[in-house]
């Protein structure tokens, strides 16, 4: 039984088709990477998933159950969580606070009890401190913990960003992009963090990635987009070396 | 809790617990003792005049607070704020009035009052963003201006509510001192509710939608929810600062609820300094000395019985030039300037924050 079950999704914006009958199937714990070129509709997928825009036709199933046209906050309560291209962290806020925010469906306070502070809002807030913690310390960001996320470096900035992604507690784990303006040293501990998160947390990731060199060696299946249709899709092995993927993606060989 | 607290240098937290204490050092704690007990015995030591402009600015405090918390920690403009003050103000004279009830009734709805104009209006926001949620907030002002007067023509007060002195437990609060240590009270509580709820999930909750709307959402975060709480939290205690005030003035007329006095509440929170609630505090402070403070400089002035007449509108082109200097060359307000010079006894002789450390 697959943890996120995609079926025949269509997208359009106007008389534009973003996305045109696209499948794809997630198992529970498996690393999933969805690639194509610029364009291609894989950000429209994410999108759809987590509820921020509503497909033409089509069905999404996440553990068993419908969830489209639920809102997104519905859906990240289900145990869905996503990081964003650009990071899109709140910039003002800590990256302790940013991760807390992850965690906010998880706090069982009400505005009343927090207006004074209740013994019962310190305990939950040193519960959750505690869970974030070993967020933090899992992608390593100790250093930064209470600094102002807008002033850190990109690379560190995308790190919290898949931290706070993770504090969530999530099933499944939508990555956009998250390799992006990394250098080299940062693209391995991503690449490390993806495997710990895979083989120790037994997340289910979809991963959006245009290092080829990264999916290949890191993915256990991955499905190719092109002008919003699946052109390929199964072990990277097999995908890599498709004529159909090659002269779409990787461009045609000359001769 | 009763663990001795360290003193300021080489102070390190040692549980999680120990991010929640608002006084983290033996050093905060004498600064904190020092500056209450002058707080405390200010009107004992002070003339009447003083003691009213300290109690106006503790009744200010608590509308700038409330303001910050919608604005400033939230990002919903609203321009309705001196409507809601008046709500409060009415809500309390025309039940004092009309029903003779107490204080302690007329307060709480008051709260109540400004909690559904706070539900009714802060529900625009959910679909309307920046300065077109402020024009629908703008509404709230008219329509209770509108009521207001309406009510006094009808019933003959046209120049105005006359509110008696409150009693609390038979206990009458009538002289200077006492109004201010009431109002000292109640701008401490209003302070430690907002510092509350910030350090909490709703705090948090504000400031991820004011940042990014559709990342907060995303993570599970109930966007309309949050912001009409914003609203009917703001609201409330803004309609019980406008209550206070009408008991304090012992007098409501509405054209004490001017577009002016909303302007000066959004002034304090520029001046003061976006999203922090010291912020609200300094410029609540700021803008209700300033009137006086340029009134002092003009007397003082040769020539002064001249100028006497102009300086209404000394005042308001003084008030308009600060507010342009300080978004010109202080965007960070008053609270701005704070931390600078806080950081520089700190630190020094080093000038910056290591990266990562909670200031």
């Amino acid at each position: 039984m697959a943890d996120l079950q995609v079926e025949n999704l269509a997208l359009a914006f106007g008389g534009l088709k973003v996305l045109d009958d696209i499948s794809i199937s997630v198992a529970p714990g498996e690393l999933f990477a969805l690639i194509g070129p610029n364009g291609a509709g894989k950000t429209s997928v994410f999108n759809c998933i987590s509820g921020i825009y509503r497909p033409r036709a089509g069905t999404i199933r996440f553990s068993g159950q419908s969830i489209l046209g639920k809102t997104p906050h519905e859906i990240a309560r289900l145990g869905l969580a996503r990081t964003f291209q650009h990071g899109e962290l709140f910039r003002e806020m800590s990256v302790i606070d940013n991760l807390l925010a992850g965690r906010h469906a998880r706090f069982r306070t009400n505005p009343l009890a927090e207006a004074m502070f209740l013994p019962s809002v310190r305990r939950e807030e040193v519960m959750h401190r505690e869970a974030v913690e070993r967020i933090i310390e899992f992608v390593e960001l100790e250093r930064f913990r209470h600094a102002p996320v807008g002033g850190l470096p990109f690379g560190i900035q995308k790190l919290a960003g898949f931290a706070r992604a993770l504090a969530t507690e999530p099933k499944l784990l939508l990555l956009d992009e998250p390799s992006a303006g990394l250098n080299r040293d940062e693209r391995e501990d991503l690449a490390r963090f993806l495997l710990r998160i895979k083989h120790e947390l037994g997340i289910a990731m979809i991963w959006i990635e245009h290092d080829m060199q990264m999916v290949a060696d890191l993915a256990d299946r991955l499905q190719v987009l092109d002008y919003g249709r699946t052109i390929a899709g199964g072990r990277p092995a097999e995908v890599l070396s498709d004529s159909n993927v090659i002269n779409a993606y990787l461009g045609v060989a000359e001769g | 809790m009763s663990k001795p607290l360290p003193a300021a240098s080489g102070h390190f937290r040692r549980s999680y617990a120990d991010e929640f204490r608002l006084i983290e050092t033996r050093f905060a704690r004498i600064w904190a003792t020092v500056f209450t007990l002058c707080l405390l015995a200010f009107p004992f030591l002070a003339s009447p005049f003083y003691v009213d402009l300290a109690t106006q600015v503790f009744l200010t405090s608590i509308g700038a607070l409330a303001l910050m918390l919608l604005t400033g920690i939230a990002g919903q403009i609203s321009l309705g704020h001196a409507g809601l003050i008046a709500a409060g103000a009415f809500t309390a004279g025309i039940l004092f009035k009309e029903f003779s009830l107490p204080f302690w009734v007329t307060v709480p709805a008051a709260a109540v009052t400004g909690a559904l104009l706070g539900l009714i209006f802060g529900l625009p926001s959910l679909r309307l963003r920046g300065l077109y949620l402020a024009v629908s907030t703008f509404a709230l002002h008219f329509v209770v201006v509108y009521l207001g007067g309406e009510y006094e023509t009808r019933r003959g007060f046209s120049t105005g509510i006359l509110v008696d002195p409150p009693k609390i437990f038979g206990w009458e609060i009538y002289a200077p001192r006492t109004w201010y240590l009431v109002l000292l009270a109640a701008a401490g509580i209003a302070l430690l509710v907002c510092i509350n709820l910030m350090r909490a999930r709703s705090g948090r909750a504000w400031r991820a939608i004011h940042s990014n709307e559709t990342v907060a959402e995303a993570l599970g975060i109930g966007i309309a929810r949050y912001k009409l709480l914003a609203f009917v939290i703001s609201s409330s205690m803004t309609a019980v600062a406008g209550a206070l005030f009408a008991y304090y003035r012992g007098f409501v007329s509405i054209e004490a609820f001017s577009m002016y006095l909303t302007i000066q509440y959004v002034a304090m929170i520029i001046i003061g300094g976006m999203g922090s609630l010291l912020g609200a505090i300094l410029g609540a402070t700021f803008v209700t000395l300033f009137p006086y403070l340029i009134e002092g400089l003009m007397s003082a002035l040769p020539g002064a019985d001249r100028l006497a007449g102009s300086v209404f509108a000394v005042n308001y082109a003084a008030f308009g030039i600060v507010m342009i200097l300080f978004l010109v060359f202080e965007p960070q307000g008053l609270v701005g300037i704070w931390r600078r010079l806080r950081d520089y006894f700190q630190l020094w002789p080093f000038r910056y924050r290591p990266v990562g450390t909670k200031s």
